[in-house]
């Protein structure tokens, strides 16, 4: 039921809010090519045929040629009414036939063009959503009571979750909970793959962090309302994940949720959201790539807020005395709740780029103090911002930062980086790793 | 020129597992207030507390490091040029215990001071207050385990009740001089002795002195 319902408001709002987003599960065969063509044009063979016979003529390169020959009979009736894949075709009975390499390679390139025009009309859709009125109405905020449907359909559901196997996840955490607290010591058959000393460490953090989450709210902490959602949102997600396991930080990220979404909702949302390749990168405390994150912060840094900058370096204050705290809680932790709210309204807009951006958007606002302050202050500083940041001001700094470096926006710096950082892995690695791991 | 106090600038870390009490001490020791509300520490937190010493003036840093074991290597590089070194444990859950010493260990392998040594480490028992205490009772057996782990003392806090938070940082303050006179002494003698610890700039403190 809660699927049913999920769909109606994703229906309503991919009309709308969403258009820009390629309807994948409807059109992923019968994405428009060369649109000059309209496909209703064209009864006898739309772009989904197409896909099909070309799927079928493409499978038994792998497998064993099923019936050659009738196929190419069947080929030879058709006329083709466009261009599309006709490159496919057999040539007429008056010429040549094509070579096994040559139809290998006609597939081959076929295959390229389609990817290409998909990246071109990806690309178009990309510019499309800029343009859209509602992502500028975004920006000042989403209205509370859409606000969690907003989030998780932004976030979307790649891994698949549905409620039942929330529920599945989250009858085995309760399992272990029980299991856990009758015994509370030695061995337990070994469930998720992971050791008692794990578990036992994950289910304690949990515990000992649900109460310390938010706690002027006094909804999580031990009677409150939402405690035992809290719990049962981590708890499962130790399950789903038990590689990565609970890290603190979580326990904020899934409380903003709980705020905003139904349990079930605001577990695959969680879910989700720490399956993005920013998140992933700081959940597993992947500390190389967390320097590459911050290093592409201070390209846009510097950029942004020279003189700041220079005085932070001055000082020997590195992005990974503030941006950990910022970046594990999605700013919920540092600023106040509704500020962060909207930060998380343009991240779910933008993407980490968003994150990034806020971070720059909070130096500029406080830059006048943080110049007079030395290396300790500005730390403590920034590790607990004013309490009553206004959004307002903060909102137009986020504005007023770029996010163009020499040109290149944050995905190109970053990837400038990562590629970097792997030819300086493949020089150095015998003489770096080791420390790194000690 | 009257008011040429010398002034000593000290980096401590407070390390130790999660929700042991670490941040519950720093505020009660630079605040002296206590609340169940603190949020968990997340990165690194500071504080900054002045301290009247005889007649010079000692500034301490206090660094409140996330407890969570995965956070290990992240948190590694704040444990730089620090001068001593508080490991909390709660008393009422034993694995906090046990992972003191690993702590410590860490603490060793990433931290000396010039001279070779371990910087001044005490070891606190905090939660004294709630009568669940597994361990502190035996304190022969804390002076040993002191002892053989290289602590140079160890205290029952509670920071809910203001129980020896005051005391344990004057006595770790007395041992970071007591290292750094030591550290004094065996560098005067041959004038320019360079400093031999490779990643580390400054692993004496900074004597700083005022007009």
């Amino acid at each position: 039921m809660l699927g049913t319902k999920r769909h109606g408001i994703a229906e309503f709002l991919t009309r709308s809010l969403f258009s820009w987003k390629p309807k994948a599960s409807h059109s992923a065969p019968g994405w428009k090519l060369f649109g000059k063509n309209p496909l209703q044009d064209n009864p006898l063979k739309n772009s989904r045929t197409i896909q099909q016979e070309y799927e079928s003529r493409a499978g038994p390169a792998t497998g064993p040629p099923p019936h050659p020959q009738p196929m190419r009979c069947k080929n030879l009736e058709f006329e083709p009414l466009s261009t599309t894949a006709l490159i496919l075709e057999d040539r007429p009975p008056n010429l040549p036939a094509k070579s096994e390499e040559e139809s290998q390679r006609h597939r081959q390139e076929y295959s390229e063009m389609v990817a290409g025009a998909k990246r071109r009309e990806m690309k178009e859709a990309q510019k499309k959503k800029l343009s859209h009125p509602y992502i500028y109405l975004w920006w000042q905020g989403v209205p509370p009571s859409v606000r969690g449907k907003v989030w998780s359909l932004a976030i979307g559901n790649e891994l698949n979750i549905t409620p039942e196997l929330y529920e599945i996840f989250l009858s085995r955490a309760k399992e272990k909970w029980r299991s856990f607290s009758e015994t509370s010591s030695v061995n337990e058959n070994e469930e998720c793959g992971v050791s008692l000393a794990d578990r036992e460490s994950s289910l304690d953090l949990i515990k000992l962090d649900i109460s310390r989450t938010f706690p002027s709210l006094y909804i999580f902490q031990k009677g409150g309302p939402y405690h035992d959602i809290l719990h049962s949102v981590l708890g499962a997600y130790t399950c789903y994940r038990p590689d990565v396991g609970y890290v603190q930080g979580m326990s904020f990220i899934a409380a903003v949720l709980i705020l905003n979404l139904e349990e079930a909702d605001a577990f695959i949302a969680f879910a989700n959201l720490l399956n993005k390749p920013c998140q992933m990168a700081f959940f597993r405390v992947d500390h190389d790539l967390m320097l590459k994150y911050f290093a592409a912060f201070e390209v846009f840094f510097e950029e942004n807020l020279p003189r700041l900058f220079q005085h932070f370096q001055n000082n020997s204050l590195t992005p990974d005395f503030y941006l950990i705290d910022w970046i594990f809680t999605l700013y919920s932790k540092s600023l106040p709740l509704d500020v962060a709210c909207r930060v998380w309204d343009v991240f779910c807009r933008d993407g980490e780029e968003a994150l990034f951006r806020t971070g720059l958007g909070i130096l500029r606002l406080y830059q006048d103090v943080l110049l007079q302050m030395d290396f300790i202050h500005s730390a403590q500083f920034l590790s607990r911002l004013p309490e009553n940041t206004p959004a307002h001001a903060l909102f137009s700094c986020i504005a007023n930062t770029q996010m163009i470096s020499n040109n290149r926006r944050w995905n190109q710096v970053f990837s400038a980086l990562m590629k970097d950082g792997l030819k300086e892995t493949d020089k150095s690695s015998s003489s770096n790793s080791p420390a790194l791991r000690s | 020129m009257q008011n040429n106090r010398k002034e000593h600038l000290y980096k401590i870390l407070v390390i130790g597992d999660l929700g042991v009490g670490k941040t519950s001490i720093i505020k009660r020791y630079v605040h002296q207030t206590y609340s169940t509300n603190y949020r968990a520490t997340i990165g690194v937190d500071f504080a900054l507390k002045v301290l009247n010493w005889d007649s010079e003036t000692v500034r301490l840093q206090l660094w409140d490091i996330a407890g969570q074991e995965r956070f290990g290597n992240m948190t590694r590089v704040y444990y730089r040029e620090a001068m001593g070194a508080f490991i909390v444990f709660d008393v009422t859950r034993p694995t906090t215990f046990e992972a003191v010493s690993k702590w410590k260990e860490d603490l060793d392998s990433k931290l000396t001071l010039s001279n070779g040594q371990s910087i001044a480490t005490v070891l606190l028992a905090n939660k004294c207050d709630q009568k669940r205490d597994f361990l502190t009772n035996n304190s022969l057996k804390m002076d040993q385990y002191c002892k053989e782990n290289g602590f140079v003392g160890w205290f029952e806090t509670s920071a809910r009740e203001n129980i020896n938070i005051n005391e344990a940082a004057n006595f770790l303050v007395k041992h970071i001089i007591a290292s750094e006179n030591d550290i004094l002494k065996s560098v005067v003698p041959d004038t320019i002795s360079p400093q031999l610890n490779s990643d580390k700039e400054m692993t004496c403190s900074y004597w700083l002195s005022l007009d």
